[in-house]
């Protein structure tokens, strides 16, 4: 069976390689010239000149952080340390009276000591052991806590990358988000981040790369402001620092 | 989904039907000055915003230029990630290349994130008849896949529909009634559709660009389902026009600062998500498998057009339907295609290559240039409009009544004596219908005019009457024309005179 669908997609890719050269043929001959071979050279690239050199310091970068990601109707809150991070989850799950937790499988989380603050509460860590339905796990759970990769002050978003120990489906699918995001990782611009992903290269992005900017929203009924639609309805960012 | 029968009557026809609906065109006019006063203030509040759209423009027109090496650099770079790259010359076969996926999958359910090229597609109802339950995730395409209709807007598609409306819609799928109560409607939508993501086989999405460097796809959107039919289902299917692409990563800061802040007013919307390749092998969620087809479907006939060859920098923003004057009037069903709004009435003829067909869509714009100036990367739709106006003239489609009618316009205005004959007797026929200084008669050849404005009347005396008595006013203060702006107008004037020729050459 296996054998035989990758048969299949093989025929396809060999269709597809062949079809590519006159679909681009095609897109030079309408241009009326011969094939571009080469990489041209962009009259322009990214963001005008006045706007790259725009840097925040650190205070106006939280300020304008909160007020962007408040005013969409996300939450913030300042907090010192990772014990405070601590703190912070332990009270907001009993208040919400949370039975599942997701988090994601990186080291500065498993510090949290979430199960031992928590014994009530089911806590899951991300792809930590096989044979698991780990999207299920994270469709059940009230609550995900994941670190922020970046986050851009002037937009009010935190950036997220896939990995294997870092779950997409945690910043998406249970009922409330709570994003941990060290002050250091807080910049300016959004440029600022995605110019690191041309700078890597293809081959070292990860499958997955998510701006979010507040709670999964929607106007499409009489322009009326519904949140929680489909993502977290209830998103909170922590400052860290 | 596609309209049945849309092509039967013409736009004035389905016009009558929008205009007939009171809650459709309140409704229209609500969101879209919503929209627009949103943009308004998100693009101030930026700054610079002129320099943004320059930005914008010349990155989309340099792609565009070189379109043969950036999209062959993204499907190199999406093959090298794991994806499966497709071609499809022609809608038809874009369908049957994402019809033959799903029946390899032995899919029974396909979950679809908004995607305008799915709806060029009809691949819904190609997925439908071939037995497979294709289901619309956005909520404003639940909403009106469930009313079996097409999209009214290109970013709040279901903006027709009322809440009572949408009530009974969802009541009939949930077997209970629900309150018409927009928290109460979104959660049940919310809890019917997580069911559906999570036994879907197949999640299919659109594109908003393609980077080519990188060979990764980019999603915005406000409510988490790009997200979810792009990283729960074990298959992903997306359907990307061939114009999508920008060169890199950089040059999205551009459109992320344009395309939010012109479709809703956002500074970015809730999710922005760069997708490279299917799931890495030791990932625990994203798709195993994922297919980009990419589609032509009378997008290459624009490429080496000079008049229309910018149509394919647009970023489907719909900032020009929330500008134009007519669609706030008329709402989108009007238009007839997948696109409405000005960009619809230049892209639909276009992509279908065949100006007849839709002959009247290009007459329901006002010209006003609304729409280049809501623009993020300064399309000149409203000058497309005219080429597309002098293309159905030139081939033989014009109105014979209107070419007659100007014929004989021409024939008394060019004599002064006929001219002046004519004023005077309009002056004097006139004073039978004038109410209100304007003229609503809907007789004769005032009523296309007067069908839905009222036409202004004539001034007692016009102004050729007095010009006699103007001619002498000005004589007495009247001194010679400085020689250098003469000297520049006769310039202006043989200029005019040997670029008459190439004007219409194009």
């Amino acid at each position: 069976m296996v054998t035989e669908h990758q048969q299949w997609l093989a025929q396809l890719e060999k269709k597809s390689i062949e079809k590519q050269e006159q679909f681009m043929n095609d897109i030079a001959s309408k241009l009326r010239r011969p094939r571009q071979r080469q990489a041209p050279t962009q009259p322009f690239r990214g963001a005008p000149d006045f706007w790259t050199e725009l840097e925040w310091d650190e205070e106006k970068r939280i300020q304008a952080f909160t007020d962007n990601f408040v005013s969409v109707g996300a939450h913030i809150a300042r907090v010192k340390n990772m014990e405070e991070v601590s703190q912070f989850i332990a009270n907001k799950s009993r208040e919400l009276s949370a039975r599942y937790i997701i988090r994601q499988n990186e080291q500065a989380l498993k510090d949290l000591g979430l199960e031992e603050q928590l014994p009530e509460v089911q806590i899951s860590v991300w792809n930590s052991q096989a044979d698991e339905n780990w999207k299920a796990r994270a469709a059940e759970a009230d609550i995900g806590v994941v670190m922020a990769d970046y986050a851009t002050a002037y937009t009010g978003s935190v950036t997220v990358l896939s990995s294997p120990e870092k779950g997409r489906s945690v910043s998406l699918l249970p009922t409330v988000l709570i994003i941990i995001i060290p002050v250091h990782r807080l910049y300016t611009r959004l440029g600022e981040t995605l110019d690191r992903f041309d700078e890597v290269g293809r081959e070292n992005l990860p499958a997955g790369i998510h701006f979010i900017s507040g709670p999964s929203r929607s106007s499409d009924i009489e322009n009326d402001l519904t949140i929680g639609v489909h993502g977290p309805g209830i998103v909170y960012g922590l400052i860290m620092g | 989904m596609s309209q049945p029968g849309v092509m039967d009557t013409t736009v004035k026809e389905r016009a009558g039907l929008a205009l007939n609906d009171d809650f459709l065109r309140k409704a229209v006019k609500f969101t879209t000055e919503r929209l627009r006063n949103g943009k308004k203030s998100a693009s101030e509040e930026h700054g610079n915003w002129d320099e943004w759209r320059e930005r914008g423009r010349q990155i989309r027109l340099h792609t565009i230029a070189h379109l043969d090496y950036y999209l062959n650099e993204f499907v190199n770079n999406a093959r090298a990630n794991g994806v499966h790259i497709h071609f499809a010359d022609t809608s038809v076969e874009a369908a049957a290349i994402a019809l033959d996926i799903a029946a390899h999958k032995q899919a029974s359910t396909v979950v679809k994130s908004k995607s305008m090229v799915s709806e060029e597609v009809h691949l819904n109802h190609v997925l439908e008849s071939a037995g497979i339950e294709a289901i619309e995730t956005d909520l404003g395409e639940y909403i009106i896949q469930l009313a079996g209709e097409a999209p009214s807007h290109i970013v709040i598609p279901a903006i027709h529909k009322n809440r009572y409306q949408i009530a009974e819609l969802l009541s009939k799928e949930a077997g209970e009634i629900l309150e018409p109560d927009t928290t109460v409607l979104a959660g049940f939508v919310r809890k019917k559709l997580r069911e559906k993501f999570l036994e879907a086989d197949i999640g299919m999405t659109g594109c908003n660009f393609a980077i080519a460097e990188t060979g990764s796809m980019v999603l915005f959107e406000n409510e988490g389902n790009a997200r979810m039919v792009s990283t729960v289902p074990r298959t992903q299917i997306t359907l990307m026009g061939m114009e999508r692409i920008i060169p890199s990563w950089t040059d999205l800061e551009v459109m992320a600062t344009l395309l939010p802040r012109s479709a809703t007013g956002q500074k970015l919307t809730m999710y922005m998500s760069g997708i490279t390749g299917p799931r890495r092998t030791a990932d625990a969620d994203g798709p195993d498998e994922m297919h980009i087809i990419i589609v032509d479907n009378g997008r290459s006939l624009q490429l080496g057009d000079p008049e229309f060859q910018e149509l394919l920098n647009c970023i489907r923003c719909g900032a020009c339907l929330n500008a134009c004057p007519v669609y706030r009037h008329i709402g989108g069903h009007a238009y007839g295609g997948t696109y409405s709004g000005p960009i619809g009435a230049v892209l639909t003829p276009a992509l279908n290559g065949n100006i007849d067909e839709w002959n009247d869509i290009a007459g329901a714009s006002s010209l006003c240039g609304a729409c280049y100036e809501a623009c993020p990367v300064k399309i000149p739709l409203h000058d497309m409009l005219v080429y597309l106006r002098r293309r159905k003239v030139e081939d033989g489609h014009g109105n014979k009544m209107e070419s007659m009618g100007m014929k004989g316009f021409a024939a008394v205005v060019s004599n002064s004596k006929s001219f002046s004959a004519a004023i005077r007797l309009g002056q004097i026929g006139q004073k039978a219908v004038v109410r209100n200084n304007g003229i609503s008669l809907k007789l004769g050849p005032l009523k296309g005019w007067n069908n839905y404005r009222v036409a202004p009347s004539l001034a007692k005396k016009s102004f050729r009457q007095q010009w006699n008595k103007l001619d002498q006013e000005l004589n007495e203060k009247q001194r010679a024309m400085d020689s250098s702006v003469r000297s520049r107008m006769e310039q202006i004037i043989r200029e005019r005179e040997e670029g008459e020729g190439k004007k219409h050459g194009h």
